[in-house]
């Protein structure tokens, strides 16, 4: 099969993930759901729990885009759970395999699908952080979903790692909670690097390297700053080599 | 989370209908507890979020809000969160039991459908407990908690939080036939009564919109009341009230729901 025909079905697999994301609307209603519950109840609430004068001026807007990253999260571990239960559930490995397309064509095709399907979870999500943040009618949105689409990239490519390793769904959903744990908590999503120096100084490296972090600060500088490469630039990397370790493990473990 | 492995010490028990209706109730309980700790899993990664939300969210987090003793407040309250995210997991197993089959063998046992509800609803709320107590004993150490009365009185509104919330989590468990929504209700019912309540944060600092509904859940309840035992050394009776009658209208709608699918439903 030649490379430019090969490459025409790369649309079509992800449509086909898309599919099975809204096989059930109910489910991305209730993604968005959990997302207005994070922002309108407890980040409100934070909101008021934490004053300016701990340096950060409105703590509201400081933890807003960390509702939708955690949606962002999600939905791209989604991605995981399906290639899991495609192997282990549904016996479709055979017939994945058996598609007109090459393995590595697959696999970039499934984590193209992974994080299409987390932009969709997440695209309400982003347009009310994008109001708050004052960007929505500003070029700056897309750079907005161009975060949201960066961070959910390597997190796909992680779920789609954990999904090959992982013997039993509950191995992976643990993981999957390891990870979101790390994520959510050892991250800048609801206090300042600093406060970790101040507090807890051995935690630095940990919230340094997290991902979320990366995305949660590109994020807010979005409202500040008038050249947003740099902070973006930052996601770029570690994204993409996620992206390839998913891969990776995709075709390891969809071997025959 | 259902398992066939428990058929063997259910089954070994063969004077289970001679046991009367308090050996019936506690052989099912007892099936339920031994359920929970055959699946590591959701001990391990429910244990390793209360450590962090408590270690590393609560310490770093009480540095910045307005309110002096906010540790303590949330140590109180994520026990109380846990202790109903816990006790949904009864859901979870009713409605795989159902997909699988293993109900009709459970139906098969010698015990009455009503030592059967009851021991479900029972088993659910003692396991909840048993998962809980290390965890609310590392807060009665942090917090220097000491009084037995007031630990015996918050232990209380923990086990009547326990207890409703199963009743709660079967009766959605008997009502909802779509395993996708199924999960989603859940999750999303253990979400909404967990964060519209008093468990980690204070009323007065919710939007308006959630603290008029915030006082009626029952995490509510059982968190006011445990603080009110614990730091107060007082006996909240309005929160103690509440939560009774949170139990007697979920166990009861749980039980009703339960026994009428039992006897004709979709899982008959």
């Amino acid at each position: 099969m030649s490379r430019t025909s090969s490459l025409r079905l790369v649309p079509l697999i992800v449509e086909r993930d898309i599919r099975i994301l809204f096989s059930d609307t109910f489910l991305v209603g209730i993604m968005f759901t959990n997302f207005a519950i994070d922002l309108f109840v407890t980040a409100v609430t934070f909101g008021n729990l934490i004053p300016p004068t701990t340096g950060i001026p409105s703590y509201f807007l400081y933890i807003a885009p960390g509702s939708n990253f955690i949606t962002a999260a999600v939905a791209a571990f989604q991605s995981g759970r399906d290639v899991w239960r495609e192997k282990y559930i549904k016996d479709l490995t055979s017939y994945l395999l058996s598609l007109p397309a090459p393995r590595p064509v697959l696999a970039a095709s499934r984590i193209a699908g992974g994080v299409a399907r987390s932009l969709i979870a997440t695209f309400p999500g982003t347009l009310v952080i994008s109001y708050l943040y004052g960007v929505l009618f500003d070029p700056r949105v897309f750079a907005a979903y161009l975060i949201v689409g960066l961070f959910s990239l390597g997190i796909v490519g992680l779920s789609i790692t954990i999904a090959a390793f992982a013997s039993s769904i509950e191995v992976f959903v643990t993981i999957r909670s390891g990870v979101q744990l790390y994520l959510s908590f050892l991250s800048t999503l609801f206090y300042t690097v600093e406060t970790f120096r101040l507090q807890a100084p051995a935690l630095v490296p940990f919230v340094s390297s997290n991902p979320m972090t990366w995305a949660v600060e590109a994020f807010r500088e979005l409202r500040v700053a008038h050249d947003i490469l740099p902070p973006i630039a930052v996601l770029v990397a570690p994204s993409l080599a996620f992206a390839a370790l998913g891969m990776a493990s995709y075709l390891w473990y969809s071997r025959l | 989370m259902s398992s066939s492995g428990i058929r063997a010490s259910v089954s070994s028990e063969p004077s289970l209908a001679e046991t009367g209706l308090v050996g019936g109730v506690f052989q099912i309980a007892l099936r339920d507890i031994a359920t929970l700790f055959r699946t590591p899993w959701i001990i391990i990664s429910r244990s390793l979020a209360f450590v962090i939300q408590l270690f590393v969210f609560a310490t770093l987090i009480s540095k910045l809000v307005v309110l002096p003793s906010f540790f303590q407040y949330y140590a109180i309250g994520s026990v109380v969160g846990t202790i109903a995210s816990i006790s949904f997991i009864i859901g979870y197993d009713i409605f795989e039991e159902a997909e699988e089959g293993v109900l009709d063998y459970l139906l098969t046992l010698p015990v009455t459908r009503r030592q059967f509800i009851i021991g479900r609803a029972l088993g659910g709320a003692v396991r909840a407990m048993i998962y809980i107590i290390p965890m609310f004993a590392i807060v009665a150490v942090l917090e220097r908690f000491a009084n037995p009365l007031t630990l015996a009185a918050a232990i209380l509104d923990l086990f009547l939080l326990a207890f409703g919330i199963t009743g709660l989590s079967i009766t959605v468990a008997v009502s909802v036939r779509s395993a996708n929504r199924f999960d989603v209700v859940l999750a999303l019912l253990e979400l909404a009564v967990s964060r519209a309540s008093t468990a980690l944060y204070p009323i007065a600092f919710m939007p308006s919109y959630v603290a008029a509904i915030a006082p009626f859940s029952p995490v509510s309840l059982a968190a006011d009341s445990a603080r009110a035992a614990l730091t107060s050394v007082s006996l909240d009776i309005t929160g103690l009230a509440g939560l009774i009658a949170f139990v007697v209208v979920f166990l009861g709608l749980g039980a009703a729901f339960y026994f009428r699918k039992l006897e004709g439903g979709v899982y008959a």
